[in-house]
C-alpha cells in the first residue's frame, strides 16, 4: 500500500463523517466523534503495511512526497494527536452546545462539524510530515492554517474565540505571506522546487545560490520568520497566547502539539541542508538567537499567569526555544546522537504531557467552569484521578527525571555541549529553573489549597482510557528513550 | 531593457507596501487586502525567475505553476477570512483592530 493512501483514508473518512452530520438522523451529534476515532484508528494500523515506493518508481508523486522515517513517525504523531482531540472535544461538547445551540430544536447545532473538521487538519500535518517539495509544504502547510482558522474561531457567540480566531487569521496570514515569498527566493537562486535539489544545487560552484549568500540569507530568513510563527518563536510569538486563551480548549492541544510539531519537521526539511553546508554561515546564529530569546521569554512569562491557559501557552512557547535549539545543533551532531531522532523524542514526551493538561482542562472546564489556576485548588478532593495525572504531566513538562520531559530536554542539554553553545546553555538552565516554579504552582494548588465547594468532577471512561495510555507514555519514554532515537539512526 | 531587477525591484516593493499596511492600518478588512498584496508580490517575483532563468531555452515552468498554487490557496484564505471577520463584525460592530482587546497580559 503506497504511502499516501493514509492521508487519501484521512480525506475521504472526513468527508463520510461531514455526509454522516448531516443526514443520519440523530439528535445525539457525538456519534460523529465515536466514528472518527475507530476511523483514524484502524487508519493508524494501516501505518504498518506501508511499502516504501521501488527504486525504479518516478511516478510523478515521489518528487513532492516522501516516504521515509522521519515522514512515517510524524504521521502517526498526528494521528494519535487527532485521536487524542476528538475523545477531549467530546469531552467539551457542554462548552460548545452552550455558545453555539441557541436554537432550543437543534441543541447540538455546530457540534458535529466540531468533530469532523479535525480530520481535514490531520490530512494536512500527515502530508505535510512526507512535503519534500516547496509546493507540496507550501499547499499542506495552508490547509493545516486554514481548517485551524475556523477551529479557533468556532464558537462564533463567544468574543474571546472570535477575537483569538481573527489574530490568527491575520498573523497567520502573514505569516504565509512571508513563507511564499521566501519560498519564491528560494526558487528563484535554485531554479529547483525540489528539496533534494536545492540542497544539490549548494554544491554547485556556479550556483546563483553561492553567489549571492546575502540573497539566500534573506531567503532563509524570510522562511524562519514564517516557521518561527507556526511554531512560536521569540519574536513571533505575540498571537500565541491570546489564540491559546481564546480559541476552544481541544483546539489549543492541537495547536499546541500538531502545529508545532509540523512547524518543526518542515523547519528541518528546509533547514538542514543550509545549516550543514557553509553557504549561510549567519544561518547557526541567527537560530540560536532566536532559540535562546524564546526559551528566556516563554518561562519568564510564563511564572506571572494566573489564567492556566495562558500559562501553558507561555510553556509551549518555551518548549519551541528548546526544539529550535536542538534544531541549531544540527551541523555537530555526533554519531550517536541524530538531531532529528532527539526532536522527535522531544516532541513524543510534549505531545503526551500537553495533551493530559489540556483534557484535564477540558473536563475541569465542562465540569467546573473555570481556567484560572485558582480553579484547580483542591483538585485531588475533586478527583484524585485526574489531580494524580495532571500531576505526572506537570513534573514531566518542567522535567524531572524518570519522566518523558527529563530526556527530551536531556538530549537537547547534550546536543548543545557537544557544539559547545555554552552561553545558551547557560540561559536555557534558567528556562529550565523557572519552569520548575510555575509548573509546581499548579501541584500546589491541586493538592495543598482549598476547594471553593464540594464539587467532584466525572471522569468518562473513554477520557480514562486516554489519559492513562498518555502517562504510560510518559513513563516509558521517561526510563527508556532508545527506541525513537534509534528510529531514526 | 526590462531585467530581472526590475521586476524583483516592483515585487519588493509590493512586498513593503504590503507589510507596511498590515503594520500601520487598523481595519481588518484593509489590512486583509495588504496581506493579499503580499502575496501578489510573490506571485510577481515568482513569474519573474521563471521566465528569466531559461530552461532548455524555455522558462522554468515550475516557478508558474506554483503560482497557481498560491492564487488558488489566496481564495481560500480569503473565504474563510472574510467569514470570520464578518462573524466579528456581527458579535461586536466593528472591525477596527484597536477595539479587539477583551484579552490583556
Amino acid at each position: 500500500m503506497p504511502a499516501y493512501y493514509l492521508e487519501a483514508a484521512v480525506v475521504v473518512l472526513g468527508i463520510v463523517l461531514m455526509l454522516m452530520e448531516a443526514f443520519v438522523d440523530k439528535a445525539d451529534k457525538s456519534f460523529v466523534g465515536k466514528v472518527g476515532i475507530v476511523g483514524l484508528g484502524v487508519i493508524f494500523l494501516g501505518l504498518f503495511m506501508v511499502k516504501s515506493p521501488a527504486d525504479g518508481d518516478t511516478g510523478a508523486i515521489w518528487s513532492f512526497y516522501a516516504v521515509d522515517a522521519t515522514s512515517l513517525f510524524y504521521k502517526g504523531f498526528a494521528l494519535i494527536t487527532t485521536i487524542i482531540v476528538l475523545v477531549m472535544s467530546l469531552d467539551y461538547r457542554g462548552v460548545i452546545q452552550h455558545y453555539m445551540g441557541a436554537d432550543q430544536e437543534k441543541p447540538q447545532a455546530g457540534l458535529g462539524e466540531f468533530l469532523y473538521l479535525p480530520l481535514f487538519t490531520c490530512a494536512g500535518l500527515m502530508w505535510m510530515a512526507s512535503a519534500k517539495d516547496i509546493v507540496s509544504i507550501f499547499v499542506s502547510l495552508e490547509l493545516v492554517t486554514i481548517s485551524f482558522y475556523i477551529l479557533v474561531a468556532f464558537l462564533r457567540r463567544n468574543v474571546g474565540s472570535l477575537e483569538a480566531g481573527v489574530k490568527y487569521l491575520i498573523l497567520g496570514a502573514l505569516s504565509t505571506g512571508f513563507l511564499v515569498y521566501g519560498l519564491t527566493w528560494l526558487f528563484g537562486l535554485s531554479g529547483e522546487t525540489g528539496l533534494a535539489e536545492i540542497a544539490a544545487e549548494l554544491g554547485n560552484e556556479d550556483s546563483p545560490m553561492n553567489a549571492h549568500p546575502q540573497a539566500l540569507l534573506f531567503a532563509l530568513a524570510l522562511i524562519i520568520v514564517a516557521l518561527g510563527f507556526k511554531v512560536a518563536a521569540v519574536p513571533f510569538q505575540i498571537w500565541v497566547p491570546d489564540v491559546y486563551q481564546g480559541a476552544p480548549t481541544p483546539i489549543t492541544a492541537f495547536l499546541s502539539v500538531g502545529s508545532k510539531a509540523a512547524g518543526f519537521v518542515v523547519g528541518f526539511r528546509i533547514m538542514e541542508p543550509f545549516i550543514a553546508s557553509d553557504a549561510a554561515p549567519q544561518l547557526v546564529t541567527l537560530i540560536l538567537a532566536i532559540a535562546g530569546a524564546t526559551i528566556l521569554l516563554g518561562n519568564l512569562a510564563a511564572v506571572s499567569q494566573s489564567n492556566f491557559k495562558r500559562m501553558l501557552a507561555y510553556s509551549s512557547i518555551s518548549h519551541a526555544g528548546f526544539l529550535l535549539l536542538a534544531l541549531g545543533c544540527a551541523r555537530a551532531a555526533g554519531d550517536d546522537v541524530q538531531v532529528e531522532g532527539v526532536m522527535a523524542l522531544y516532541l513524543s514526551g510534549y505531545l503526551a504531557m500537553t495533551l493530559i493538561v489540556f483534557h484535564v482542562m477540558c473536563l475541569v472546564r465542562d465540569q467546573l467552569g473555570g481556567e484560572e489556576i485558582s480553579t484547580y485548588n483542591g483538585l485531588s478532593k475533586r478527583s484524585p484521578f485526574l489531580a494524580g495525572i495532571l500531576l505526572v504531566a506537570m513534573v514531566s513538562l518542567a522535567g524531572v527525571p524518570f519522566t518523558a520531559g527529563f530526556f527530551g530536554k536531556f538530549y537537547v542539554f547534550l546536543l548543545a555541549i557537544q557544539s559547545r553553545f555554552y552561553v545558551i546553555i547557560a540561559v536555557a538552565v534558567i528556562g529550565v529553573g523557572a519552569g520548575f516554579y510555575y509548573y509546581l504552582k499548579v501541584v500546589k494548588a491541586m493538592y495543598w489549597e482549598e476547594a471553593d465547594d464540594d464539587r467532584q468532577v466525572r471522569v468518562p471512561p473513554l477520557a480514562k482510557g486516554a489519559l492513562i495510555v498518555l502517562a504510560v507514555i510518559i513513563f516509558v519514554l521517561g526510563v527508556y528513550p532508545s527506541p525513537i532515537l534509534e528510529f531514526f539512526s | 531593457m526590462v531585467t530581472l531587477n526590475h521586476y524583483l525591484f516592483v515585487s519588493g516593493v509590493l512586498f513593503t507596501l504590503g507589510l507596511t499596511g498590515v503594520m500601520l492600518r487598523r481595519s481588518l478588512i484593509v489590512i486583509f487586502m495588504s496581506l493579499e498584496m503580499m502575496l501578489s508580490a510573490a506571485n510577481l517575483a515568482l513569474v519573474a525567475f521563471s521566465r528569466f532563468n531559461l530552461v532548455d531555452g524555455l522558462p522554468n515552468y515550475n516557478g508558474q505553476a506554483f503560482v497557481f498554487f498560491i492564487i488558488t490557496v489566496a481564495a481560500a484564505e480569503v473565504a474563510v477570512g472574510l467569514a470570520i471577520i464578518v462573524a466579528l463584525f456581527r458579535a461586536r460592530q466593528t472591525t477596527n483592530v484597536d477595539d479587539i482587546t477583551s484579552m490583556k497580559y
